[in-house]
């Protein structure tokens, strides 16, 4: 039988601007201040219910809603895809109700809020970086217990991490964390980057932009200012460093971004391409050809194949 | 009849809710995450005696029900009073220490930013706010900034800020990560020093 579904949206009161009350916005905002000032300190506040589950950007939303003018510009990138499910909708979102301009270009935006990667293309300072946090706390996984994990930020007693990265050291013989890797702010407080891959640790130390972060259920906002000293944390004889790969962007041909694999059959046939969509569709723009590219001439797509 | 005479001589508040507060809340947070750069303030608003535009925009702002206002003794004019209950619906306390945003003038006795709430080891986020009130903003070298928000170093001068404020704001400083985060309010600019900025008096 068919049914009718009236659009609650339809002919509904209008929103607020950005979906959420002023009161709440000057909640998030108040938060957002302490956060700036303690780089790196997850400053509680009271995140509200929004209208898409835990674990889809609720924490992103809800700073992006508090920060957000009509002015605005928004991206939203989720792995560094403009095109997936949850970036669509959250940027559909603000477009509803913020009725804010939104684009896919990174230089374009004045708002950038981002699920797990930084662009490629260097931030400026009029931009503003939104993280989507699942889980704030980076010493969550060594001690369960917030009043413990609270103290030991007070008292600046990190050596669980230490521990954790040396125990990756004994084991595998490097520190194997390859994303959500660790990072100490302004030489004070151990921060959990969200789980971004450590490709991207290097571009949040001294960044231009403001880069603010919202963990929606566990209910903690923080953020670095511009220009914040951010080291990855590591050991002398085994120092921080990013993945570097053998392959290039299919697409683009691109070899400085973070790639992402994609399995073409189940003869073992595989490409890779860029993982932001942004950096990736400028370069093909510029006229930069990879070997997967649809106008390349067929039988020069051989570097992806596995080895038989 | 009663109440309309009792709100008639109100000032207005934010002429658009939303969008002058969320541009005065920009420019807090541009303010705040670059210490010692300013800003204009972006809208107009009425200030009520006692308290000046940027001061009172900050306080629309950032306001309500949830913080407690403090006012030094030269802001505290029953104008200024019946303004932010009227418009921030928000208590205000005769004692300092309760204070979530403490407002002064800098001609006022300064004494008492000694008993402002910096927070504590676990949660340094529970810290005044103090909101100064001052004539003139500018990028004079009286003062050198540097500390995270500051790519080299930024200069900022305030008109006739005392000695006694950079003793205090030294020791706040060596707080960290407690403190008080200050925001200078000029008629038409505010800037900000966060409790992180380190300051070298020229």
């Amino acid at each position: 039988m068919e049914q009718t579904v009236k659009n609650p949206a339809d002919g509904a009161p209008d929103y607020n601007f950005a979906y959420l009350d002023e009161q709440t916005k000057r909640m998030i905002r108040r938060a957002l201040l302490k956060a700036v000032a303690i780089p790196g300190y997850q400053v509680p506040f009271a995140g509200r219910e929004m209208p898409m589950p835990y674990g889809w950007g609720t924490g992103g939303v809800q700073v992006t809603a508090a920060v957000i003018g009509p002015n605005d510009t928004l991206k939203v990138i989720d792995q560094g895809a403009d095109d997936t499910t949850n970036a669509v909708s959250i940027r559909q979102f603000f477009a509803k109700t913020a009725q804010v301009a939104t684009t896919e270009k990174t230089a374009e935006a004045s708002i950038i809020q981002t699920r797990h990667r930084i662009p490629e293309k260097e931030l400026r300072e009029d931009q503003v970086l939104v993280y989507q946090v699942p889980i704030p706390e980076p010493l969550r996984f060594l001690e369960p217990r917030e009043t413990e994990t609270r103290k030991m930020h007070a008292l600046e007693e990190y050596g669980l991490m230490h521990v954790k990265l040396y125990e990756d050291i004994a084991r595998h013989g490097h520190i194997a964390t390859t994303y959500a890797y660790p990072v100490m702010v302004d030489d004070r407080y151990v921060m959990d980057p969200s789980p971004t891959p450590k490709f991207d640790n290097p571009k949040m130390n001294d960044m231009a932009a403001l880069q603010l972060f919202g963990a929606g259920r566990e209910k903690r906002i923080y953020a670095l200012p511009p220009y914040t000293k951010v080291k990855s944390l590591d050991f002398e004889d085994h120092p921080f460093e990013v993945q570097t790969w053998e392959d290039e962007c299919g697409m683009c041909g691109a070899r400085d971004s973070y790639l992402d694999e994609v399995i073409l059959d189940d003869q073992g046939n595989r490409m890779f391409v860029c993982s932001d969509t942004d950096y990736c569709a400028e370069r093909q723009e510029a006229g930069h050809r990879g070997p997967q590219h649809h106008d390349q001439p067929l039988g020069t797509a051989d570097r992806g194949k596995a080895a038989e | 009849m009663t109440l309309q005479s009792q709100t008639s001589d109100l000032l207005p508040g934010f002429d658009h809710a939303a969008f002058d507060s969320n541009a005065v809340f920009r420019a807090l947070l541009d303010a705040m995450s670059r210490p010692g750069r300013i800003y204009d303030l972006p809208v107009n608003v009425a200030a009520p005696d006692g308290l000046n535009e940027a001061a009172t925009a900050a306080l629309l702002a950032m306001a309500d029900m949830d913080t407690t206002v403090w006012l030094s003794p030269s802001c505290a004019t029953k104008s200024a009073g019946d303004h932010l209950k009227f418009h921030c619906g928000c208590p205000i306390s005769t004692d300092v220490k309760q204070a979530d945003f403490a407002v002064a003038r800098i001609y006022d006795d300064l004494s008492f930013i000694t008993d402002l709430a910096v927070g504590n080891a676990e949660y340094p986020d529970q810290s005044a706010t103090l909101i100064l009130m001052v004539d003139e903003i500018s990028d004079h070298p009286a003062m050198t900034l540097s500390g995270p928000g500051i790519k080299d170093t930024h200069s900022l001068a305030i008109k006739n800020l005392p000695e006694s404020f950079h003793a205090w704001r030294a020791e706040n400083h060596h707080l960290f990560p407690c403190g008080v985060d200050v925001i200078f309010a000029s008629p038409t600019q505010i800037a900000a020093l966060s409790r992180t900025t380190r300051i070298e008096v020229n």
